[in-house]
């Protein structure tokens, strides 16, 4: 039993927010890159907007990753 | 091998920390060895293309405090991107990067926000800082806490999260994957430092308040800061 929690509860708490994250940097990515070759004169200041957007989104997955590792340490 | 590298753990994020604060003292003597010269070689080169992306950044927060915000923010850059790269130097211990134990990180994020809150203090005075940080919002002090948490989180996890996946790898299939890897693993070494940076200027610009004023020429605030 403390093997299958071991396996299932880090999969379960990272895998939904790694499937959520990749959706949200998908749509900032596809936004920023249309902004930059519609307007290519400010592509500097939209990929410095883009980084931290994307590194936003992924400091969620990060606490989930320290999450999941806490509650596997519990188990 | 492992069990030694496991118990001396801290000591040796110490030494590779200041291995590559050595390795920049260094590099920094050298690019500013010779007199600046009208038409750059290579050396002066690279060093006024680091050195004009943080004035790019620094001018965005508090243009007349240029020659306080930028020394910070490149000496937090260049630790963390050289720290970073350590990972694919193929010595046993040295290719131990320091970014990839919680303390490292943890260390680097605390230097920002307390270094932002001194910077905030020097250009808007400590009453001012003190009362940014209760006032409107009485919460901010703990904004700066989890703000000091995101930062190492973010840095520990990109970093000892490809470590560790490097270090499985090596394991599983000890030719071939982990050079790709280790390839691969560049693109964060190279990315995390600019956005703990770029973080650590958002933090900055909000503690200080913007003023506007008509834009310098670059060379004036090297000329400057000299």
């Amino acid at each position: 039993m403390k093997d299958i929690l071991l396996i299932f509860i880090p999969t379960l708490t990272l895998v939904p927010t790694a499937v959520a994250a990749a959706l949200a940097m998908r749509k900032i990515s596809s936004t920023a890159l249309d902004g930059m070759t519609r307007q290519p004169e400010i592509a500097g200041q939209l990929f410095t907007s883009m980084l931290v957007s994307l590194a936003l989104v992924e400091a969620l997955v990060i606490y989930c990753l320290v999450v999941a590792l806490m509650l596997a340490a519990k188990v | 091998m492992s069990e030694m590298v496991a118990r001396y753990l801290p000591y040796i994020v110490i030494v590779n920390f200041l291995l590559v604060a050595s390795l920049l003292v260094v590099l920094g003597r050298q690019a500013t060895a010779r007199p600046l010269t009208e038409l750059p070689d290579g050396r002066q080169n690279a060093a006024e293309l680091v050195l004009d992306w943080f004035l790019a950044q620094a001018r965005r927060i508090h243009p007349p405090s240029v020659t306080i915000i930028v020394p910070f923010l490149a000496t937090l850059f260049l630790l963390i991107l050289f720290s970073n790269l350590l990972a694919v130097l193929p010595v046993p211990i040295l290719k131990i990067p320091p970014t990839s134990y919680f303390s490292g990180p943890l260390a680097l994020a605390l230097i920002a926000v307390v270094g932002a809150i001194l910077i905030c203090a020097r250009i808007r005075g400590a009453w001012a800082t003190v009362k940014h940080s209760f006032w409107p919002n009485p919460l901010q002090l703990v904004a700066e806490v989890s703000h000091t948490l995101s930062l190492s989180l973010r840095l520990y996890g990109n970093i000892g999260g490809e470590f560790i996946v490097a270090s499985l790898a090596t394991q599983a299939v000890p030719y071939g994957i982990p050079l790709i890897i280790h390839a691969l693993g560049l693109i964060p070494a190279a990315v995390q430092p600019m956005v703990f940076t770029l973080l650590t200027v958002s933090f900055l610009a909000t503690a200080v308040p913007a003023e506007r004023r008509p834009r310098e020429h670059p060379g004036e605030e090297i000329a400057r800061a000299r």
